[in-house]
């Protein structure tokens, strides 16, 4: 019995969670689209950040379906597929698949065949990954009622609210550019030509984009921005390591 | 008489814990379907290795993200996970576009849609890809592939491109965080950027505050 992991129940197990975050997801948009017509938000505006929201996702989503089947060999696609889709990134479920298989003395290179190893590693996984779905209950409307009184009590409040709102969001995007540079991560590329060439492409882009739309008023263009300059800069990527042999290999990390 | 943000810390926890029960009724299903109860003691020891660093990322994460996330924002993006490198990004650009404060309740409410948005999208893309796509996918993102390389530099495509519309607008706070985090990298070449994210967080909040306080910067 080795088809196990793909079986029918599997599959019915994962169209229970693929369900379960769909309808969780339009729940919220359904409240916060009613909340926003009370307050008087224009309808143009929620439809852009669903299109655009919808859009800057699809990039990153196809590199995490190509995660799901990384660990599909040994695992089967279901639960990789599961897991990815709840909590899951990839280097979590991969260090704890790879854990549970250590400690069953087998590894991640070869197919689980054994029903019960296949449910030990699965519950490794969802014991591993679930702690932050516990801690939020009562975390975190206690983060947001602090942060709240924080802003309210400093003077120039507002304005001093913005930029270090803004700082944070600059640190955590400074934080990756950083890692693009100089960075060995452990679950892509080593900083080099490619890495940051990339990055330039993709800023290029945007800010061009961004031009373009100030200048010929193209509001219907805006919400396409970040994906077409994501997508640009993945293009030329393709096209480097097409045109330039060895150019993946140029990293001075 | 209760305020959005708190009809949303109700919900949230509501689905939170519906999330909760979700997710463990896979491995129980597994294990009752297939009558394969794991022995406890080599459960033990797998996870003994996994929880002392998952869970304490938990607590970093919860404490990094939920203020940078808006209420109905967290409570979403824990549950499909890929937050840093997809649902905070996400939020970041819908609430730049949107041209709201992440403190207000419109901000609250862009960041929750484009989250909501996100994870629907990212769901049904992986399902869609795993039911239709399976057979040819390996194909596509084989090492040998073509356009193999569009996937492996995502994250510098994401975040240039988003970093591009920030940093033209508050290029001064930019440069300290940028600067702290290559120096880091130069040092600890393999340092987690989940870890990182704090100090360059706390480089870049100083140094705006500075920044504030000598009077570089007014809005």
């Amino acid at each position: 019995m080795t088809n196990f992991k793909t079986s029918g129940f599997m599959y019915a197990l994962a169209l229970m969670v693929v369900a379960f975050v769909t309808v969780q997801s339009v729940f919220f948009i359904v409240k916060s689209w009613k909340r926003a017509k009370e307050l008087g938000m224009e309808t143009e505006k929620l439809k852009q950040t669903i299109i655009s929201s919808a859009l800057f996702s699809l990039a990153p989503a196809i590199s995490i379906l190509a995660t799901v089947l990384a660990l599909a060999s040994a695992l089967g696609i279901v639960l990789p597929w599961i897991r990815l889709s709840v909590i899951g990134n990839l280097a979590y479920e991969t260090v704890a698949a790879e854990n549970a298989l250590e400690v069953l003395g087998s590894s991640l290179s070869s197919e689980v065949t054994d029903p019960t190893a296949f449910s030990t590693i699965a519950w490794t996984m969802t014991i591993g990954s679930c702690f932050p779905l516990i801690l939020l209950p009562f975390l975190c409307k206690k983060i947001h009622s602090a942060m709240g009184k924080a802003t309210s009590k400093s003077k120039n409040a507002g304005v001093l609210g913005d930029i270090l709102g803004a700082a944070a969001f600059i640190g955590i995007i400074a934080a990756f550019i950083a890692r693009c540079i100089a960075g060995v991560p452990s679950d892509g590329p080593s900083a080099g030509v490619m890495t940051v060439a990339t990055l330039v492409s993709a800023m290029v882009f945007t800010v061009a984009l961004d031009l373009l739309c100030k200048k010929k008023d193209l509001k219907k263009l805006e919400p396409f921005v970040l994906p077409i300059a994501m997508f640009g800069a993945m293009g030329i990527a393709v096209l480097l390591v097409q045109l330039v042999p060895g150019i993946a290999e140029m990293t001075w990390r | 008489m209760k305020t959005f943000t708190d009809k949303m810390h109700t919900w949230g926890r509501i689905w939170t814990v519906s999330a909760i029960a979700v997710l463990f009724m896979v491995p129980l299903g597994v294990t009752l379907y297939y009558n394969a109860w794991p022995e406890f003691s080599t459960l033990w020891k797998a996870l003994i290795s996994v929880i002392p660093i998952y869970w304490a990322t938990a607590i970093i994460e919860v404490i990094t993200y939920t203020p940078l996330l808006g209420a109905g924002g967290t409570y979403l993006s824990f549950v499909t996970g890929n937050i840093t490198n997809l649902k905070l990004p996400c939020a970041l650009s819908a609430l730049d576009r949107a041209k709201v404060k992440a403190t207000s309740e419109e901000g609250e409410i862009i960041s929750t849609i484009a989250i909501a948005s996100s994870s629907i999208t990212t769901t049904l893309v992986i399902a869609v890809g795993v039911l239709l796509f399976a057979p040819v996918l390996p194909t596509i993102t084989a090492p040998d592939s073509v356009i193999k390389p569009a996937f492996d530099y995502v994250i510098p495509a994401l975040f240039g491109a988003l970093g591009a519309s920030y940093f033209s607008k508050h290029w001064k706070i930019s440069i300290l965080p940028i600067l702290a985090g290559v120096i880091v990298y130069i040092l600890a070449p393999s340092f987690a950027v989940g870890t990182l994210l704090f100090v360059t967080i706390v480089v870049s909040i100083a140094g705006a505050l500075g920044m504030y306080k000598l009077g570089w910067i007014k809005e």
